[in-house]
């Protein structure tokens, strides 16, 4: 999943590689930042890293994780979606009235599927035809997308369409011993997409359209078809969640995507994607929806009263960033380092 | 008509429409409204058919001269569109429907809620301003926003002659009183809702400690810290905690009012808090997240013996399935059925018949669980089904 190149030292053991990779790695802030999270947890709070607890933090961080992973494709192609989480709503509101006149589940989950897809094509080409800016476009396609739920829902959440397969499909019901549906849905979804940004062409398209729509432009790359798919990707992942979303609340209210735009967003941030573009991880949006999840579960479990939570959850945000950016400079100089050290001159 | 709506005290603008008010028509209304009522309320046990005077002794005639075939504008600004207000505004429609049918009113109503942010009130200060802009002869009102802003703009409103009637708001915060001024210091007509404290919060935390037996530990899942609502509802709750001393509020969180958030939320509190014996979400939807949780951790519900009990407050119908389904206790009715009937009930006192109604109209409300949720589920049901649509 890697997408950072990394000069590592030759012929050395696992352990030298590992411990070098992480140096070089700008995710390594939020990683430090997670663990900080959990080592102060376990002298302060032990329940925190009871078995149970984990579990549910890791459950709770899955919608979001997935989000991320999608709103991480759009970042790094230099764009940004603040229609993901209506768009969440509006799959699993597809999903769940499928399911309520009687669609085989199959046919639910790939209608609301194509709805996220279709919305991530409408962004695309509000953005490339109409150019747009990613922040207009997307805030409109909220505004469609939201109407669009409450015209269809008269404001009246949308219930009656559980069947025991959706239990499994939001993770209320486990698929073997304590592994949740959800749980492999969002590793799939991050080894696809890791995949895609380490290992292929359309990736390393992603990576070059962020960073220079000009350069991209001028080195053949169709920057306009690379910016949609950017946008189908986290349309489908937002109807992704959707369906998820729409099997653990077990009813679908008009307004449940409501502010997972900025969750995502945060997410990906935290987990080290850049809002200017060409720079993000799809490891770093996990660890990003896992720093997310363990900052509530830490206040609900300490008991922080509610007016203070938007402020720890504030600081955590800025903190991780900080540490990113501590990470991305310790990485540089590690990194020149290195490179002086195989050249032969003294560091 | 119920008790509630008899006038009492005279509102700001009905104070002075009441003095050219006709006798004849004060009486007929009284004795129509009497026979009207309560057709959707749960608590109460009449209807029109069944009411002492009986229907047929009503002056419809003389109503229908006064009504004259007038249209009246209305606007309904719920904080937010969900399943609660649209039992409000089905049971208004349902009682529309029986003026229209029997008094020949002409209606024009429009619903705009908040879609974003349904505790800021800053969406539902311009919905209002529209209605007043586009002239709507009365507008229900239902806001999170600062009450005194709400005032400003109700008495700006009533200048230009458009009435404003609260539900389901959250007056009793600023302790209004009607001792020395019939309008409460309200720039309204009329608040038609319930007593947030002593009839929800109170409610629940007396039936915790009732079925407990006064003993054992509670984790609550709260609404976002901002909201009068949840001001309220904890000044309730936490009162009837207190009159129970074997009983311990050991946890909260903020569930933000919906069912995720609230399953969140409870999931956490129960990893910490493994032996509780109850959980109270201020409302369904964060109760239902609880009833989820409690089911992920494979723990027992309340059987009436033992297992966790868990109780809300809305009255949903959603609700009302998982207490048949022994997946929720219980909830805190706060009668949506009752309150759209006595908003259209004050609308017409005031606005055609020229009556004072109560500045302050509370409505009854009451705890349902499986030994009474048929007769509060089959009421909504009632409401859902009626023929009102406007």
């Amino acid at each position: 999943m890697s997408t950072t190149a990394a000069t590592a030292p030759k012929k050395n053991s696992l352990v030298d590689r590992v411990g070098a990779r992480l140096l070089v790695d700008p995710t390594l802030g939020v990683l430090a930042l997670l663990i900080l999270i959990c080592l102060v947890s376990a002298f302060t709070l032990p329940v925190f890293l009871e078995p149970s607890n984990l579990y549910n933090l890791l459950n709770t961080s899955l919608v979001v994780m997935i989000l991320a992973m999608g709103m991480t494709v759009v970042l790094i192609s230099g764009g940004i979606d603040l229609s993901i989480g209506t768009t969440m709503a509006l799959c699993a509101g597809v999903a769940a009235t499928s399911m309520k006149f009687g669609l085989p589940l199959f046919a639910a989950l790939i209608a609301a599927l194509a709805t996220g897809a279709l919305v991530g094509i409408g962004n695309g080409l509000l953005i490339t035809r109409l150019g747009l800016p990613d922040f207009i476009a997307t805030l409109a396609m909220l505004g469609f997308a939201s109407g669009i739920l409450y015209i269809w829902t008269k404001g009246v959440p949308i219930i009656g369409y559980m069947v025991p397969e959706f239990y499994v499909i939001g993770g209320l019901t486990p698929l073997l011993a304590s592994l949740t549906l959800p749980m492999i849905i969002a590793l799939l979804v991050a080894l696809v997409l890791g995949g895609v940004l380490g290992s292929t062409r359309l990736g390393t398209y992603f990576f070059a359209v962020g960073s220079s729509k000009t350069g991209a432009m001028q080195s053949g790359i169709r920057v306009d078809r690379i910016r949609t798919q950017a946008y189908i990707v986290s349309g489908l992942s937002a109807a992704v969640a959707g369906i998820i979303m729409a099997g653990r609340n077990t009813n679908v209210p008009a307004d449940l995507g409501n502010g997972y735009e900025i969750q995502a967003i945060a997410a990906a941030v935290i987990g080290g994607a850049a809002l200017s573009g060409g720079r993000g991880r799809i490891l770093g949006a996990i660890l990003g929806a896992i720093t997310l999840a363990a900052t509530v579960n830490l206040i609900n479990l300490v008991g922080v009263p509610s007016s203070y939570q938007k402020i720890v959850i504030g600081a955590i945000l800025i903190l991780a960033v900080l540490a990113n950016r501590i990470s991305a400079i310790v990485s540089g100089i590690v990194r020149q380092r290195r490179a002086l050290v195989l050249e032969g001159i003294p560091a | 008509m119920s008790s509630n709506t008899a006038p009492v005290t005279a509102g700001r603008r009905s104070y002075r429409k009441a003095r050219l008010a006709l006798a004849a028509t004060a009486t007929a209304a009284g004795l129509l409204l009497s026979g009207c009522t309560t057709v959707n309320a749960p608590a109460g046990g009449t209807n029109a058919g069944s009411s002492g005077g009986g229907t047929d002794y009503l002056p419809d005639e003389a109503v229908r001269k006064i009504v004259n075939g007038r249209e009246v504008k209305v606007g309904f600004a719920p904080p937010i569109l969900s399943e609660f207000y649209t039992q409000v505004e089905k049971a208004a429609h349902n009682r529309m429907k029986e003026y229209e049918d029997r008094f020949g009113v002409k209606w024009t109503w429009e619903r705009q809620g908040a879609l974003n942010d349904a505790h800021s009130g800053t969406e539902t200060l311009g919905i209002v301003q529209g209605y007043i802009a586009r002239q709507f002869d009365a507008v229900f009102v239902c806001s999170a926003a600062n009450a005194s802003t709400m005032q400003t703009l109700y008495k700006q409103g009533s200048d230009q002659g458009i009435d404003f009637y609260q539900f389901n708001s959250t007056e009793e915060l600023a302790n209004p009183s009607q001792a020395e001024d019939p309008t409460g210091g309200l720039a309204t007509v009329s608040n038609i809702g319930y007593d947030d404290r002593w009839q929800s919060g109170y409610l629940a935390g007396k039936y915790i400690a009732e079925q407990l037996k006064g003993q054992g530990s509670i984790i609550q899942i709260m609404g976002p810290s901002g909201s009068d609502w949840t001001k309220l509802r904890q000044q309730g709750f936490k009162k009837a905690i207190a009159e129970y001393p074997g009983m311990t509020i050991v946890g909260e969180a903020d569930g933000g009012y919906v069912r995720d958030k609230g399953l969140t939320a409870a999931q956490d509190l129960l990893t910490k808090f493994p032996d509780v014996k109850a959980i109270y979400g201020e409302n369904e939807d964060m109760a239902l997240g609880a009833s989820q949780a409690i089911d992920a951790r494979g723990l027992k519900h309340w059987d009436g013996q033992s297992g966790i009990i868990t109780i809300g407050a809305d009255g949903l119908v959603s609700g009302m399935d998982s207490i048949k389904a022994g997946k929720l206790t219980a909830t805190v009715d706060v009668n949506s059925a009752e309150m759209g009937t006595e908003m259209i009930d004050a609308l017409f006192a005031h606005e055609f018949l020229n009556q004072e109604v109560n500045q302050f109209i509370r409505i009854p409300t009451g705890v349902v669980d499986k030994s009474n949720v048929d007769w509060h589920q089959g009421v909504l049901q009632n409401v859902l089904n009626g023929p009102g649509k406007y």
